[in-house]
């Protein structure tokens, strides 16, 4: 900082001297304006002329005409004789004003903050145009006089320049925002900021810049493709529906979800009801170093979002908005009706047998005239509107700043009765009561509807509440083309059917519900109601140490209410009909203190942290159902109006409490050797009350190199930084509340005599022993930037091995299954691999620049221990059918079944493989007996993949033309297995279900017709359906997320408009997908159902017919008032 | 001010002081009668066939004999089920695994009850005395199950970590040892009547340490024991009901031959005997049932009949056949492939309408004294006193033919047919040792005891009676199930 306060002197005094360098120029002009006049002098000086337009007699022509004269000489001859009058001011401007109305100076002072808050000392501030100015003190403040027309350039380096008309004020006061990329940027670290030139651990950043416009619902959203080692996945293109962020791989079986800190406010849900257009910036706390300071919580990482503030000035409105549709990106192609005919007709004649009781019919050829064509997808997936408005406001002066603003945002479901609209209101306030004392507050208030239908899974299992129920979409696809979506007539005219009743039956017709009825049938709604804020008290006693006291809460309030109604052919569905409601109360609260020190002693730089948080949280929950309405329109929908004798009740309620120290000291020395010592002991209900607290340390050192001195001569490299890190973090999370106890509560009835009698017993098993899953990462790190910070690269290896994983082993049958198992610290998993992160811009001229960003992760994910090393099945697809098999050497989740290896083209091919069972014949899928035993069975499984991709990439890029900007934004992974489960369902041809039109017209008809696609049969497709590598498929992928055409437009328009800057645009989310999946979206593989949804990482990538993530059209416009 | 704000942060260890909500914990559960009361509930709530699926110790017991076939919808329905009648059992077989989890479910309940009891706890002298008697009886109670199925087995006599529940499998003989304990520990504290019907008694106790005997043939005099613990028994004042059909209605379940009873009601808190509708005809029959588990031709031929031809009434009152009554419906044949069905364990529709057909009122006699009179002469017999034998085998024969003399629905009602089931007069060990075995599978019939028995009467009797219909069994591979897959994955000192 000192020294680039000496090198602005330097500039500043070399300027000075030219003042006195009598310049001497030779002009000879006739019949010009006094503006080309002035013109030509700057040009030709080093003088710069500063007037008001309306000063200069515009119609007058003037003749110049003089020989070797200093500037001051010719204005004076010049001038003579003219309504015009200058003045020479320090430095070299000259200011040109009317005689009648002299010019006035005023004395302007302010204060130049970082957007973080921070004074910046040495920042310069000049009048444009010249190089007259000064520059900020140690406090940031500044004074200088200026003419009253002037406007100020405020920089730093690191910062962007920003411009400010002086207007007649006398105080100008900036807040600088950082450059992207730039070393000097200040990234919010736990508890506290760093620059980033002085940080050693590995911290990815993801700026407000980045949030603009992309129609998402999510904060969390917003995080993908941002930031290398932080995988985020869409879960579904359901709206409102949840998106896994996982930082670097699945280290645990349960969630590997980070820990989210908003504010300060540490949360898992509060994430969901920000509004992205509030968020500042967000910090993705990578390794050890950076998140060990949240010690039993930073096993998955640590992301740190900090919601807008207020910026100096005069009070600024500001409107961001779009609006848009979204369209289904892609269709499966399946058969249309006379395709569906003629497969099944041929099918029935591939699975005749003389004399045969089974066999089928054929369908007369008349028939297909009188079916009905219908393109299911189609039916359920229509365009749907996104929109999303924002106003802001926010201002400030020295002592105070606030921004106060609403955001509401509306997204429709593709899917009938799917949707979710947010309201968000925001505001933040600090203000400097004196020298010693600060007060804040940040607020977000929040309010989301969820309107969910079945987006995933085949709703086995599904319990009340938590799982919306069988996929609309698998339904959509399995459902055969020649069902009406409604009968025109008859008894169910108007109706929407679920069977048909007609020739042929389900047969011919299908089974499974109606989708389009379905959907519309669904009627369950999510209202959330969230507060999430603290406020702080922050002292500075003495100077350099900073006392901070904040108390923070998140408070989520979750009504559920769903109606199920009875529908369908003959009544059958919900018969009776119901009502479940229920009410969750979620409430956390946190009291963080913390004491800051910074001390400089010659080059030692030492900064010191300590601090002390509790945190605690209660989860209330109130349930009730009732059934057997008699009316079920919606104005009835009520609790009181069911007439059950017997309507259900509910309610429980749970707690946990975390009580910590912690302590950061960071030490530099000259800026070139960097080291960080990270502590933090947390005690956690969640452990047996006799042994509630651990610790967690954490180090990292780091060495500028480009600060040696045999690096000065080497000027392209304006950074190079090694760094290494090594610690230790906890899982808190993985941790059930009372996992240490054995719980007894009561378990159903008995009956003695005429009496039922309640029986209680231990239903859940409890481990004293219990400790958190500990996570022991080291990290190495390279941060290189060339030509000055144009090019910036990080790159990091790293290393995370998690040991004691909590896993809930399967006791021995003979311990007896009514209780659950307790949890047991056992297993280890490790995750490593490289992460780069590159940016270059460049600014080719006034018109045109650039920019490119790109990221790359690779990630192995390795189990290296399970509790007795037992492989752990997860992912069920039918009964006893398990997909996964998460084993000792193979990544979690890793794919367990038989391998497919084409099709048997001969009879003789049948007779020399190895025995799959009875009736195999020339057409059906072969399976590779592995273990060779001349029988394919469950033994011959083999692990055929992992849902975790090798390798995540993404590249965003940014081109500026004048007043246009386009943005790019790619994404993409590799290396990933999906099993693609509803393909199972509509190529494998075991139910009267819809086929693909691959199936349909390309199946296996004879030697070398297919040797992927097996014949038509229903009675082989025991064999040629089964769970095998048939249906495992590539989830490898690169999307084009999003493209955005923006324009600024001119400020002439706008200054009549009262606006002062304005940027419309239209962009396209999910422009295009590049894929060899079969499936609608190789990113939304999740399944619903009860047990993956409860096995984590163990059942991933499962795609049960997952609703679709829309392409989604929208214009927009940032307005600045 | 911050400093202060430290040391209060530093000092909040009380925070972490959060108690469990919502339920308890086994340290604070036993601190009253009510709560142990209801720990001692849960422990018998495995008796209940309120799952048929998970209480499927009717496909071990009868599926496995000549007595029964498995039936159902087809063959593939309850595949698992017909595996177990052919002796091609896997180690993941649904029955296996489902008789293992419900008995050892029981065990884990009774010993919940026994570790609150035992150990510290605020619960009254009295109650404690009759938790541990109960908990006792009942843990022998799913054990004999337990080791009759699958011989050797792991022995849990208290609630385990998963690490100390990895223990290796007991020999028989050990786990037929410690029933007799229980059982004796048991018999000494429970009451000689039952305090409400379906709770476990003195007789009760001691009648299933008579079986328990009875089958435990490593132990050198098991035969007088049987016989002495059976006598002490028929001494404590049980009777045997005028109809053999009293055991199997609803109506009756309270009666003077009850010892131990599986309780079963109406409603809908799962209390109901789900059997009823397993075991009902399938549509077209009205019954609307299932249609599992059906009677052979070869159960039917075991039964007597007198020179007129009138059969023992026994049959008609367990088996619905052709040109006789199914309750209040006339039966028709072909409901079933074997032409029979199962009148045990199912009510007419008039006592069990459609609606509600998987909550059947009728209760599983679990032990009753017919059979403890048949254990005493079985007893006896082997035990060199064929004499004696004859008399509780006559008691036995007796009840059956004066069904006549009960029964107005009888044909000849009240005169007993001449010639049927006359007492046995032989006292020739071996003769009587085949006439009690054809008595023992008539009285016993359907009841889900005729495979132990099978087993139990050695090598040559079980080919001799299950090669013919199940050439795939082998008896010492077969003699017992294996053990289940599930405790096989997660018990791996389980064969050490």
């Amino acid at each position: 900082m000192k020294l680039s306060i000496s090198i602005l002197l330097l500039t500043f005094l070399q300027v000075s001297a030219k003042v006195h360098s009598q310049e001497r120029l030779t002009l000879t002009e006739k019949g010009i304006s006094w503006e080309r006049f002035f013109d030509l002098l700057e040009k030709k000086s080093n003088y710069t002329f500063l007037y008001k337009n309306d000063v200069l007699p515009h119609k007058q022509k003037i003749d110049v005409s003089v020989v070797d004269q200093t500037i001051p000489q010719i204005l004076e001859t010049v001038l003579k004789n003219t309504p015009l009058a200058y003045q020479l001011l320090a430095g070299n401007l000259i200011v040109v004003t009317s005689r009648q109305a002299p010019m006035s100076e005023i004395r302007v002072t302010g204060k130049v903050t970082s957007a973080a808050g921070d004074p910046l000392a040495g920042a310069s501030v000049k009048i444009r145009g010249t190089q007259l100015g000064t520059t900020t003190d140690n406090d940031g403040n500044f004074a200088l006089t200026v003419p009253e027309e002037a406007t100020l350039v405020f920089s730093f380096v690191g910062y962007q320049p920003q411009e400010v008309a002086v207007g007649g004020r006398t105080t100008v006061s900036v807040v600088l925002q950082p450059q992207a990329g730039s070393i000097n940027e200040v990234v919010v670290i736990g508890y506290g900021t760093a620059k980033k030139k002085d940080l050693t651990g590995s911290v990815s950043t993801i700026g407000a810049k980045d949030v603009n416009g992309l129609p998402v619902g999510g904060t969390a959203q917003i995080m993908q493709g941002k930031a290398a080692g932080v995988a985020v996945t869409q879960v579904t293109g359901a709206p409102g529906d949840g998106v896994s962020v996982i930082i670097r791989g699945q280290s645990s079986f349960g969630s590997s979800a980070p820990l989210y800190v908003i504010d300060g406010i540490p949360t898992s849900d509060g994430i969901n009801e920000i509004a992205p257009d509030d968020v500042e910036s967000i910090s993705v706390l990578k390794d050890a170093a950076s998140a060990s300071i949240y010690g039993a919580r930073a096993a998955n990482g640590v992301v740190l979002i900090t919601t807008r503030k207020g910026s100096m000035g005069k009070p600024r409105l500001s409107f961001n908005g779009y609006t848009g549709t979204q369209t289904p990106a892609h269709l499966i192609a399946m058969a249309n009706a006379r395709q569906y005919f003629n497969a099944y007709n041929t099918a029935a004649a591939n699975d005749f047998v003389a004399g045969g009781s089974g066999n089928r019919a054929p369908l007369p050829t008349g028939m297909l005239d009188t079916l009905p064509d219908v393109n299911w997808q189609k039916q359920v997936l229509k365009n749907a509107f996104i929109g999303n408005a924002q106003l802001s406001i926010g201002g400030g002066n020295e002592n105070t700043r606030y921004i106060v603003s609403a955001d509401y945002f509306n997204q429709k479901g593709m899917i009938l009765n799917s949707s979710y609209d947010r309201f968000n209101l925001h505001t933040a306030i600090t203000s400097t009561l004196n020298k010693m004392f600060k007060v804040g507050t940040n607020m977000n208030l929040a309010y989301s509807k969820t309107r969910q239908v079945g987006s995933s899974g085949d709703g086995y299992s599904a319990p009340g509440g938590s799982n919306p129920g069988a996929s609309i979409v698998r339904y959509a696809l399995f459902r055969t083309p020649v069902t009406p979506v409604k009968y025109s007539s008859g008894p169910y005219a108007g109706q929407y059917v679920d069977l048909p009743d007609a020739v042929g039956g389900a047969n011919v017709f299908g089974d499974g519900l109606n989708p389009v009825a379905l959907a519309a049938n669904t009627n369950r709604n999510f209202y959330n109601y969230t507060l999430l804020g603290d406020v702080f008290l922050e002292v500075t006693p003495v100077k350099n140490l900073t006392l901070k006291t904040d108390l923070g809460t998140n408070f989520i309030i979750t009504d559920y209410k769903q109606f199920f109604p009875t529908w369908g052919i003959q009544r059958i569905q919900n018969s009776p009909n119901a009502l479940a409601q229920s009410n969750t109360t979620d409430f956390t609260y946190n009291w963080t203190n913390t004491a800051n020190y910074h001390l400089v002693v010659g080059k030692h730089d030492i900064t010191a942290l300590v601090g002390t948080e509790i945190i605690k949280n209660d989860v209330k929950l109130i349930s009730a159902s009732n059934s057997g309405y008699p009316d079920q329109t919606s104005t009835f929908q009520y609790l009181s109006n069911g007439t059950s004798l017997t309507p259900g009740v509910g309610g429980n309620e749970s707690t946990w409490a975390l009580s910590s120290l912690f302590s950061r000291v960071s030490y530099q020395y000259d800026g070139r050797y960097l080291a960080s010592f990270n502590f933090r002991r947390d005690g956690s209900s969640r452990l047996d009350p006799t042994d509630q607290w651990g610790n967690f340390y954490s180090g990292s050192v780091g060495w500028r190199i480009d600060k040696e001195n045999f690096m000065q001569n080497i000027r392209a490299v304006s950074l190079l930084k090694l760094r290494g890190s090594l610690g230790q973090l906890g899982d808190q999370n993985a941790l059930s509340n009372y996992g240490y106890a054995s719980l007894v509560g009561s378990n159903g009835y008995y009956a003695f005599g005429n009496t039922p009698v309640i029986t209680s017993t231990i239903y859940a098993k409890g481990n004293p022993n219990l400790k958190w899953q500990t996570s022991t990462m080291a990290d190495v790190g390279l941060d290189l930037g060339l030509f000055n910070g144009a090019f910036n690269l990080s790159v990091d290896y790293y290393n995370k091995r998690t040991t004691n994983l909590l896993q809930a082993p399967q006791d021995p049958s003979s311990a007896g299954s009514v209780a659950s198992p307790a949890f047991e610290n056992n297993g280890k998993i490790v995750n490593r691999g490289f992460e780069f992160e590159a940016g270059y811009r460049q600014t080719i001229n006034k018109d045109w620049s650039w920019e490119v960003n790109a990221n790359v992760t690779t990630i192995h994910n390795e189990v290296l221990a399970l509790l007795n090393n037992q492989p752990i099945a997860a992912g069920r697809v039918d009964n006893n059918t398990f997909a996964t098999s998460t084993a000792v050497g193979h990544p979690v989740g890793a794919f367990y079944m038989l391998q497919a290896d084409g099709i048997f083209q001969t009879p003789k091919e049948v007779f020399v493989h190895a025995y799959q069972g009875p009736g195999i014949r020339p057409g059906d899928i072969k399976f590779r007996d592995v273990n060779g035993d001349g029988v394919i069975d469950q033994t011959d499984r083999v692990y055929a993949g992992s849902p975790i991709p090798d390798l995540t990439y993404a590249l965003t890029g940014h081109v500026t033309f004048k007043n246009f900007d386009l943005n790019l934004f790619f994404q993409g992974v590799r290396g990933d297995k999906i099993y693609n489960q509803v393909g199972m369902d509509i190529e494998g041809f075991y139910r009267p279900f819809n086929m693909t039109e691959k199936v349909a017209t390309k199946s296996w008809h004879g030697q070398g017709t297919s040797n992927s696609v097996p014949l038509l049969s229903w009675t082989d497709a025991t064999n040629n359906k089964q769970m095998s590598t048939r249906f495992l498929e590539s989830g490898d992928y690169l999307k084009l997320k999003n493209i955005q055409l923006g324009y600024n437009l001119g400020s002439r328009t706008l200054t009549r408009l009262m606006i002062k800057s304005m940027r419309i645009y239209a962009s396209v989310q999910n422009v295009f997908t590049i894929t060899k999946y079969s499936g609608l979206d190789p990113e939304m593989t999740t399944s619903a159902n009860a047990a993956s949804a409860n096995e984590g990482p163990k059942a991933l990538n499962i795609d049960w017919g997952t609703y679709p993530a829309a392409r989604t059209f929208t214009i927009g416009a940032n307005i600045n008032f | 001010m911050g400093v202060a704000a430290l040391f209060a942060g530093a000092g909040c260890k009380k925070i972490l002081d959060q108690p469990v909500q919502g339920s308890y914990t086994p340290g604070n559960f036993f601190t009253s009668d009510a709560n142990a009361q209801q720990a001692v509930n849960e422990a018998y709530k495995f008796l209940s066939f309120n799952a048929g699926a998970n209480n499927a110790i009717w496909v071990l017991g009868d599926l496995a004999s000549d007595d029964a076939i498995k039936g159902g919808g087809s063959i593939g329905d309850q595949q698992d089920f017909q595996a177990v009648s052919q002796f091609n059992i896997l180690t993941s077989n649904s029955a296996v695994e489902a008789v293992w989890k419900n008995y050892y479910n029981g065990v884990f309940a009774c010993n919940v009850v026994l570790d609150g009891l035992t150990g510290n706890n605020k619960v009254s002298p009295s109650m404690q005395a009759s938790g541990i008697a109960q908990a006792k009886f009942l843990r022998a109670y799913y054990y004999f199950i337990l080791t009759t199925c699958y011989g050797n087995i792991p022995l849990h006599l208290k609630v385990e970590t998963a690490k100390e529940a990895q223990t290796p499998a007991r020999p028989q003989d050990s786990v037929f040892a410690q029933i007799e304990q229980d059982c004796m520990g048991a018999a000494a504290a429970l009451p000689a009547t039952a305090p409400s019907l379906g709770m476990a008694t003195k007789g009760a106790a001691l009648a299933l340490l008579a079986k328990t005997y009875l089958f435990h043939s490593d132990l050198a005099n098991h035969y007088q024991l049987a016989a002495q613990t059976a006598e002490q028994v028929e001494g404590m004042g049980y009777q045997l009901t005028h109809l053999y059909s009293d055991n199997f209605s609803a109506a009756t379940k309270d009666n003077t031959e009850e010892i131990f009873t599986v309780n079963h009601l109406s409603g809908t808190l799962g209390i109901g005997n789900e059997l009823n509708v397993w075991f009902a005809p399938r549509p077209p029959a009205p019954t609307n049932g299932y249609g599992f588990f059906l009677p052979t031709q070869n159960l039917v031929d075991n039964y007597e009949s007198a020179p007129g031809g009138e059969a023992d009434p026994r049959l008609d009152y367990s088996i619905a056949r052709a040109g006789h009554s199914y309750f209040d419906l006339p039966y028709d044949p072909t409901w079933s492939s074997t032409g029979y069905n199962t009148k045990k364990m199912v009510q007419p529709l008039s006592e069990v309408p459609a609606a509600t057909k998987n909550v059947g009122t009728v209760n599983y006699e679990a032990l009753r004294l017919g059979e403890i009179l048949l254990i005493d002469a079985e007893a006896l017999n082997e035990s060199g006193q064929p004499a004696a034998a004859l008399i509780p085998l006559n008691k036995v024969r007796a009840r059956a033919r004066n069904s006549y003399q009960y029964d107005n629905s009888l044909a000849g009602y009240p005169s007993v047919p001449a010639g049927l089931l006359p007492d046995v007069t032989t006292t020739d060990q071996t003769q009587l040792r085949d006439i009690i075995r054809r008595e023992r599978r008539s009285e016993l019939a359907l009841e889900f005891h005729r495979f132990f028995d099978i087993i139990r009467y050695g090598k040559a009797y079980a080919n001799s009676v299950l090669q013919p219909i199940a050439p795939n069994f082998n008896y010492d591979t077969n003699k017992w199930f294996p053990i289940p897959q599930s405790e096989r994955d997660a018990n791996p000192n389980l064969f050490k």
